[in-house]
């Protein structure tokens, strides 16, 4: 039996961006790639690239609101969950 | 007198990767299928309508079912939880026939969306049944994983259509039930 390989989410993201820079699904991920591996400053950057984009992308308040939770940046985390109740009550 | 409005809820897909989660969707909502495998990236939203079964009466209640098809990527479960999961009403737990892994997988991914969204129906779906199963599942391990558990289940295949519309209806109809909306 061949044994069942996952599909590495960084590869794939690099794949998607390499054919179109402004993928915003690609870049939600990305963000959280960063995030995971400790990048959390850089996260929030490319997740501010995202909303830019795409202001009501499905989860990206809530998640800028973790990550800056993460920072320590309640006010900043507050904000964005605001955004977020707003828009998926 | 107008009909009532329909009722919202958020249901999220969880599970490993290539289980067919996205295939589920678009069987259920399109009635299509497509062999070719596209990961899923972040997530993505469909409404599904349907009509599904009062729960306290005889008639049919109008459904607008909001599926959150989440990628099945474990190492960044946890950090997206709240972004994901947050305001969901209904869980389905996906695993695949032919991998064994992806049924004990549907614990850790059951637990992350609870540990945001609550003890909310959860209804397990063993995928691609049209495939042969698994030689490493043992008689009745998998009904005896889902009992455990007290999670309905049933096998389904997004290739042929098998079931998918009957764990819909279930699911909707768990949520109704819970909610009290009927």
């Amino acid at each position: 039996m061949t044994a069942f390989m996952q599909p590495d989410t960084a590869v794939i993201v690099r794949q998607r961006l390499l054919e179109n820079a402004q993928d915003v699904d690609a870049l939600f991920v990305l963000a959280a790639l960063n995030a995971r591996d400790g990048l959390v400053a850089e996260g929030i950057t490319v997740l501010d690239h995202v909303l830019m984009l795409d202001p009501a992308y499905p989860g990206a308040w809530r998640f800028k609101a973790t990550l800056h939770r993460m920072r320590g940046e309640n006010e900043a985390g507050q904000s964005a969950w605001d955004r977020a109740e707003d828009l998926e009550p | 007198m107008s009909a009532p409005p329909p009722v919202r809820m958020k249901i999220c897909m969880a599970g490993e990767a290539t289980v067919g989660k996205t295939s589920l969707i678009r069987r259920s909502v399109l009635d299509e299928y497509d062999d070719r495998y596209i990961a899923t990236l972040g997530t993505k939203i469909t409404k599904k309508v349907m009509s599904v079964q009062d729960p306290k009466g005889a008639g049919l209640l109008a459904v607008h079912a909001i599926l959150w098809d989440i990628m099945g990527t474990p190492t960044l479960r946890d950090l997206l939880k709240e972004a994901y999961y947050h305001g969901a009403e209904g869980i389905f737990a996906v695993a695949d026939h032919t991998r064994k892994e992806t049924l004990a997988a549907l614990d850790a991914w059951a637990r992350s969306i609870r540990s945001v969204a609550g003890d909310i129906p959860t209804l397990g779906m063993v995928n691609k049944q049209d495939l042969d199963p698994d030689p490493r599942f043992a008689a009745g391990e998998i009904e005896a994983f889902f009992e455990k558990r007290g999670w309905p289940w049933l096998y389904t295949s997004a290739k042929t259509g098998e079931r998918v519309e009957d764990v819909f209806r279930s699911l909707g109809s768990a949520i109704l039930s819970r909610a009290g909306v009927a």
